[in-house]
């Protein structure tokens, strides 16, 4: 059976001033699919992840959600759909612990209106019980199991950018957006990363939408590739045709190689 | 209203916007490198003024020198500030909010040290100072120490842009307003540039309060109007200097025009329900520049 | 005595402002330079119902309270949007439109001179209560979730939105509660001290209150507390003229930020626990 549509994304143009970074970009991601955008650097993929977030509305075209158009939407509003991101450049609540930090995410879950705080107590504290212990099994989930109670900023990076994935969860997507996870891990963390992200794919029915310049992450993990390059899309397929294409070889190692 | 009162507004309007241009400008260039509002820059401002008024008061210099007071004053100052409130929160990489509260906290510590050295009444600089007070042009009424502000802008706009562009210190402050970072990565002194930074600003600091000091009067709290540069760099799109004083000149006609038509009391709740306008429809920024601070 | 209990209850009611700023710039990290015109909106609108209307006190401070959220919806709409440094600033222009709109509507206010010879209708018990509820209301509000969302929106905005964070709205419901808080504790000084001016509610005031959040520790609620206790009693004490006082705030600041830029009490809190462990301990030693 084929498998449902869950982002559409049509015709997709962001314009900063006079900067075009994302150009007419159309692609879609299904039901329990990982997909891979790849470009090099200044490709605008990150764009394409920014819109489909909601931290800026495309300056053309739609994204369609689960039959709904959330161009215009903001990130909390898309958050409650059910899409949930990373970032490439961590960002993290530095001096929380990790546990406040993925706590966080259920925050807009809570069952009790701010001036009800004082008047039901017993509803906060079940409430914040109950997360608790949805959150220590994300943070087991990535293999942070004993750093719950550590302060964020003392952990290494490989670590921080497992918060990161955890915290993503935490908001109980359906689907996950992830920028450049692999940036700035040497390559056995990028193996055990890449594991987890499979493990969790298969584990809780995800859909992906993955973002990398690295090809070895994406060759992995993918089933669908768009290739951008200077906010166009000069390419798109499976891991094996796009290594075979003259186009995207180009495009990433240049004239040269395909004369030599 | 007659043409040579509107001419007359539009020259006091244009006096004054010279001078809110200096006061732009030396605050901008702080915002460019360091990307925030050094709110102290006012306190500078307002200890240079009273700098250049003893020198002319009590030591009876002439104006040139005073002015030179005000300058150097300004320049020593700006870099206690920097020292004092900004350099190590910067070394500690701190958040922005407490870069807020050092700012403010020493245009506020400045103003408390003018209200105990000279009280909370106005001062004035000698009238003997500027020999001739006011030009006539028909109708019109030039006041000299306006023009003068008009002429110490231009030149001192003028030689501030010559610095940024051609001497090696300028083009590293340029750079480093650009980032920062990767200005350190090429092997220069980022604590070094931004001294110098802070020296230029406070030069300019200097200068727009001795001016001001002449064409107004002085009181304690001559510093807050740093907001106005504050307005003008905002209006001007910040990173452009042309832009900031270009601004500033026009803000300095609007309060004229706006003073003289619903008077001093109540122009700021005017002021601020133009802010509000402002931000309610062009919520995203002006010139280019953002409002927000996202992304 | 009533020396002392006079400048306690100063000390009170300038505390409860200063948890308005605590909630405000200490969690939230709003640096709001027009908190004080939310009090001096309070104290003159109590000041002039009670006194030129003939209200009974407490619907009238309830009428001012109502007015200053609904002047900080306004407000906070117009302005919660946008950066931090402009946004000091239009809450400093706020701020000077407030005072000069208290000094220029003269025939109701009385204008620079002051409005004068309000009845002393702030009792001791009143202050002190009303501190007491004050400090209960922050501590509740800091356990619960919008607590954690505060020093989430503190630390990283964009990454609290894309959790599903309705950051704005978040900071407009802050910065209406500190606005309250802030015309509450204008109505009872206003009633304490039996005269107002405009000139008082500028952003010196605005930021002294920050200064006072910084010193104790603005992730110390116990920390702000005392640290407001002693930053406000100390002058009297010493008797410090107005400018001195503040001069002495602004280098105890500097020295703060620089040196222990956590604050005086970090992010200690006082907790029952100790003692609440002492005493369990206790009854085991005594069932065994």
């Amino acid at each position: 059976m084929e498998k449902a549509i869950v982002i559409d994304m049509k015709n997709l143009t962001k314009k900063f001033g006079g900067l075009c970074a994302v150009n007419d970009f159309t692609g879609h991601v299904k039901e329990n699919q990982i997909i891979g955008i790849i470009g090099p650097n200044g490709a605008g993929k990150t764009t394409i992840l920014n819109m489909v977030s909601g931290i800026y509305p495309p300056t053309q075209g739609e994204i369609i959600f689960k039959g709904k158009d959330i161009s215009k939407l903001a990130p909390f509003q898309i958050n409650h759909l059910g899409i949930a991101r990373t970032f490439q450049n961590i960002r993290l609540f530095q001096e929380m612990t990790v546990l406040e930090t993925i706590m966080t995410a259920y925050s807009w879950r809570a069952p009790y209106h701010f001036l009800e705080t004082f008047v039901s107590l017993p509803r906060v504290a079940r409430f914040e019980k109950e997360t608790k212990e949805k959150c220590l099994h994300w943070i087991e989930k990535v293999g942070l199991g004993n750093e719950a109670h550590s302060i964020t900023q003392s952990l290494p990076y490989g670590m921080q950018r497992r918060v990161e994935i955890a915290r993503a969860l935490a908001s109980e997507p359906t689907v996950l957006l992830l920028d450049e996870p692999g940036a700035g891990l040497n390559q056995s963390e990028i193996h055990d990363l890449v594991d987890l992200i499979q493990g969790l794919f298969t584990e809780l029915s995800l859909s992906i939408m993955l973002i990398d310049h690295r090809m070895d992450v994406i060759m992995r993990l993918c089933e669908w590739i768009y290739v951008q390059d200077f906010g166009k899309n000069i390419s798109q397929g499976t891991p094996e045709q796009i290594q075979k294409d003259p186009i995207v070889i180009k495009a990433y190692l240049g004239e040269e190689i395909i004369n030599a | 209203m007659q043409f040579s009162i509107i001419l007359q507004q539009v020259v006091n309007g244009l006096s004054l916007g010279a001078v809110y241009a200096l006061i732009a400008v030396g605050f901008a260039l702080i915002f460019n490198v360091l990307k925030f509002s050094n709110f102290a820059h006012g306190g500078v401002l307002g200890i240079s003024a009273y700098a250049g008024y003893i020198a002319a008061n009590q030591f009876k210099l002439p104006l040139i020198p005073v002015i030179l007071v005000g300058m150097v004053t300004g320049a020593i100052l700006a870099v206690l500030v920097e020292l004092i409130a900004f350099r190590w929160i910067r070394l500690q990489k701190g958040q922005l909010v407490y870069f807020f509260v050092t700012s403010v906290t020493m245009l506020m510590l400045l103003e408390q040290v003018l209200i105990i050295r000279f009280g909370a009444s106005f001062e004035s600089y000698p009238y003997t100072l500027v020999k001739v007070r006011v030009l006539q042009f028909g109708d019109v009424t030039i006041s000299v120490t306006y023009l003068l502000s008009l002429i110490s802008t231009i030149i001192a706009f003028s030689g501030l842009i010559y610095v940024l562009k051609k001497t090696k210190i300028g083009i590293a402050i340029r750079a480093a307003s650009n980032d920062l970072t990767a200005t350190s990565l090429m092997g220069i002194n980022v604590n070094m540039v931004i001294i110098a930074a802070f020296i230029v600003s406070g030069m300019l600091g200097g200068l727009s309060g001795v001016l001001y000091g002449i064409s107004a009067s002085l009181s304690p709290q001559i510093g807050q109007i740093v907001v106005k540069g504050f307005i003008a760099s905002v209006l001007g799109g910040l990173g452009s200097l042309t832009g900031v004083a270009v601004a500033a000149v026009v803000l300095g006609v609007l309060e004229v025009f706006l003073i003289s038509t619903i008077g001093s009391g109540l122009s700021p709740v005017v002021i601020f329900l133009l802010m509000v306008v402002f931000l309610l429809v062009r919520p995203h920024g002006f010139a280019g520049v953002s409002f927000s601070d996202k992304a | 005595m009533t020396f002392y209990i006079t400048v306690a209850i100063s000390i009170a009611i300038s505390s409860i402002a200063v948890l308005g700023t605590f909630m405000l710039t200490g969690m939230n990290g709003l640096f709001s330079l027009g908190q004080a015109a939310f009090m001096g909106l309070g104290a003159y609108a109590t000041a002039i119902l009670v006194v030129n209307y003939g209200l009974p006190f407490p619907l009238a401070i309830l009428i001012a309270i109502a007015l200053a959220i609904s002047l900080a919806f306004f407000v906070g709409y117009a302005t919660l949007r946008i950066r931090q440094d402009f946004f000091a600033l239009a809450t400093f222009g706020f701020g000077q439109a407030m005072i000069a709109l208290l000094t220029e509507t003269v025939t109701i206010t009385g204008g620079a001179m002051g409005f004068s010879n309000i009845p002393r209708l702030t009792s001791p018990a009143l202050a002190f209560i009303s501190l007491a509820i004050a400090i209960f209301f922050v501590w509740g509000f800091r356990r619960s979730h919008f607590g954690k969302d505060s020093l989430a929106i503190r630390s990283n905005e964009l990454a609290a939105e894309v959790e599903g964070i309705n950051a704005f709205k978040h900071k407009m419901i802050v910065f209406v509660i500190s606005a309250g808080f802030a015309a509450y504790a204008g109505a009872l000084m206003a009633f304490h001290i039996s005269y107002v001016e405009p000139a008082t509610y500028g952003w010196i005031l605005s930021v002294t209150w920050i200064i006072i959040v910084f010193f104790g520790g603005r992730d110390s609620l116990t920390g702000t507390v005392i640290g407001a206790i002693i930053l406000l009693a100390a002058p009297e004490a010493l008797r410090f003229t107005t400018a001195w006082r503040i001069l002495v705030y602004c280098v105890i600041i500097l020295l703060i930020i620089n040196l222990r830029p956590r604050g005086l009490f970090g992010t200690w809190e006082i907790s029952l626990k100790p003692f609440l462990r002492f005493f369990k301990s206790k009854k085991q030693q005594e069932a065994k």
